[in-house]
């Protein structure tokens, strides 16, 4: 059996200010991870993801819940249960602007109790992997904002921890560095054997990177799958229509009064439909209507799915319940 | 965990910024100087009116005032202004990352800047005592336990300031008024009883004791070691409580990281 690195149970976390209106950031949030796995957290901006993680680490206090570090209650045994966590942290620097990077990973390192004489090769393999060999003793602050988001990556993963976060290792990258970091990082998770969980709001990060996603919204978790099985679940369901010729207004009316996710283009040859179907039956039902109002079907085919439909489709799906009225 | 491995880290690092903010480090100290010296030569003029031992005595006295004066102040600053640092640098979370715990890590700072203090403040003492001809006894193994105790209250004030600082952001203000109820402690007199037990004011008086009196430290009556120890000790002990609850309040509301 896998053994769980990762234990979270029914976490809740709200910010309470004088004055200011309670924030529910996390709401009864509960998941596992796997030794070796990596996950992502994947979510919009206030979704819960830095929360959360900040909560694992022991950098913030749940309101309630339990969290378990490879089977170590983590409140009982902190902090010496960090010496299974480490972390990059979104907005912070993570780094001393005024040391090297190479002084950097000795610092961080160093504050786990890691001698530089113990693992000198690693951390020059560290280095090198990062394409920080040029740089290292360069002084933080005169490094671009790319290699600074690298030399963080580095400091953390110096500590040699099984576990390790990284909270939108991406964030204000440009795309061709984002790019490199996101091939590095897959490098990473291949070779290192390690846990990493990966929070973005970035699709394309956790779709490269992650073998599994988790996907929250409002601090609650709306999914929690594999990233190859989410995107076929919803392959299979999505669906691009070619119509000859306009449909009548009646039509179409009635196709979105049915169906939330319809998106209806004009094209030179009539109309192209795109939709996503939450029930297998429903492409019967689709039929049905489109023939009964005469619509001429030109073209029928599966849509190409990313992480990104299916996370806009499950984000849809949550206002649509939560309008209605029905619980999640 | 090999914690001689945190302290060899930590003192690497406050050695490296230390070298890195050299002008800043010596500025200051230069600036003290200059001040020191407006005050002597006010002193001198002043004296020109009266018997000449008033000058000797005073001057003793505001040499090691000043000695201990920025001694402290460097070390209270170093101390609550890292703190508030590291929380605007976003470094601060880093550091409580560590498994030696956030305690252990500070408690490696303010030995390590302790240490790398002595250095520069040893320059301003030798300076001072170059500029006024007055040169008092340096005995280092009475001195070096008598600088610890009289700092230990200044580093009270610097974790309860610090803590405070994680909760409620921008309270630098506050740190400047911090530095002028220090100066108080060390001019007013410690034969009045409760002067006693003000931060900084017993300690003040031992190390006057050694490098005027030239005792030694053992020649020190020991209730006045004690009472300068205790002090020390109380203050340190208010600080880390106040810096404790300002944790707490600042991981339930989520502040560590934030400035």
């Amino acid at each position: 059996m896998e053994e769980t690195a990762l234990e979270v149970e029914a976490m809740s976390k709200t910010y309470r200010e004088r004055g200011r209106q309670e924030v529910r950031a996390v709401d009864n949030v509960s998941f596992k991870v796997k030794q070796q796995e990596v996950v992502g957290l994947l979510g919009p901006n206030g979704a819960g993801k830095t929360t959360i993680i900040k909560c694992i680490l022991g950098l913030m206090q749940p309101d309630a819940g339990e969290i378990r570090v490879f089977g170590q209650d983590v409140t009982k045994h902190y902090p010496r249960v960090l010496e299974n966590m480490s972390a990059v942290l979104e907005g912070s620097r993570n780094l001393y602007w005024r040391l090297t990077a190479w002084e950097n990973v000795l610092f961080f390192a160093g504050l786990s109790g890691i001698s530089s004489r113990d693992t000198h090769d690693y951390f020059n393999y560290l280095i090198e992997l990062f394409s920080l060999e040029d740089k290292k003793n360069v002084e933080v602050r005169k490094l671009s904002q790319g290699m600074k988001q690298k030399a963080s990556i580095v400091c953390a993963l110096a500590r040699r921890t099984p576990l390790v976060f990284l909270d939108e290792p991406t964030l204000g990258l440009d795309v061709e560095t984002s790019l490199e970091l996101r091939q590095i990082l897959k490098q990473l998770a291949q070779q290192e054997h390690r846990t990493i969980v990966v929070s973005s709001h970035n699709m394309d990060v956790i779709q490269d990177i992650c073998q599994r996603v988790i996907i929250l919204s409002g601090g609650r978790i709306m999914v929690d799958d594999h990233v190859d099985h989410l995107i076929k679940l919803f392959e299979t369901r999505a669906y691009r229509i070619a119509l000859d010729g306009h449909p009548s207004s009646e039509l179409e009316e009635a196709l979105a009064a049915r169906f939330s996710s319809i998106n209806m283009a004009a094209q030179k040859y009539g109309v192209e439909i795109k939709i996503n179907l939450s029930d297998r039956d429903d492409i019967y039902l689709l039929m049905d209507m489109l023939r009964s109002h005469g619509a001429i079907i030109d073209e029928i085919s599966h849509e190409d799915i990313d992480l990104e439909r299916v996370f806009l489709e499950v984000v849809r799906r949550e206002r649509d319940e939560y309008a209605s009225g029905h619980s999640i | 965990m090999r914690l001689g491995t945190l302290f060899r880290t930590v003192f690497r690092r406050e050695l490296t910024m230390m070298t890195r903010y050299a002008v800043n480090t010596v500025s200051s100290l230069v600036s003290i100087y200059i001040l020191f010296v407006l005050i002597f030569l006010g002193m001198q003029r002043l004296s020109s009116t009266m018997a000449g031992e008033f000058l000797n005595d005073t001057l003793e006295g505001t040499i090691i005032g000043f000695f201990v004066w920025t001694f402290t102040i460097f070390a209270y600053s170093d101390l609550s202004w890292s703190l508030t640092g590291e929380a605007q640098a976003g470094t601060l979370e880093q550091l409580y990352l560590s498994p030696f715990g956030f305690r252990r890590v500070c408690a490696c700072t303010v030995i390590s800047t302790f240490l790398l203090n002595l250095i520069p403040h040893t320059v301003f003492l030798v300076a001072m005592m170059a500029t006024t001809g007055h040169w008092l006894r340096l005995d280092v193994v009475s001195l070096l336990p008598l600088m610890a105790i009289t700092v230990m209250g200044a580093y009270g004030f610097g974790f309860a300031l610090g803590g405070l600082a994680l909760v409620y952001k921008r309270i630098q203000a506050l740190f400047q008024i911090v530095q002028f109820i220090f100066l108080a402690c060390l001019v007013v007199p410690t034969r009045i009883p409760w002067v006693r037990f003000l931060p900084l004011s017993m300690g003040n008086s031992l190390i006057y004791d050694v490098m005027v009196q030239e005792k030694r430290l053992w020649e020190l009556p020991p209730m006045s070691v004690l009472t300068a120890l205790g002090v020390g000790a109380v203050y340190l002990a208010i600080g880390l409580i106040v810096f404790s609850r300002c944790e707490c309040v600042a991981k339930q509301r989520g502040l560590l990281g934030h400035y």
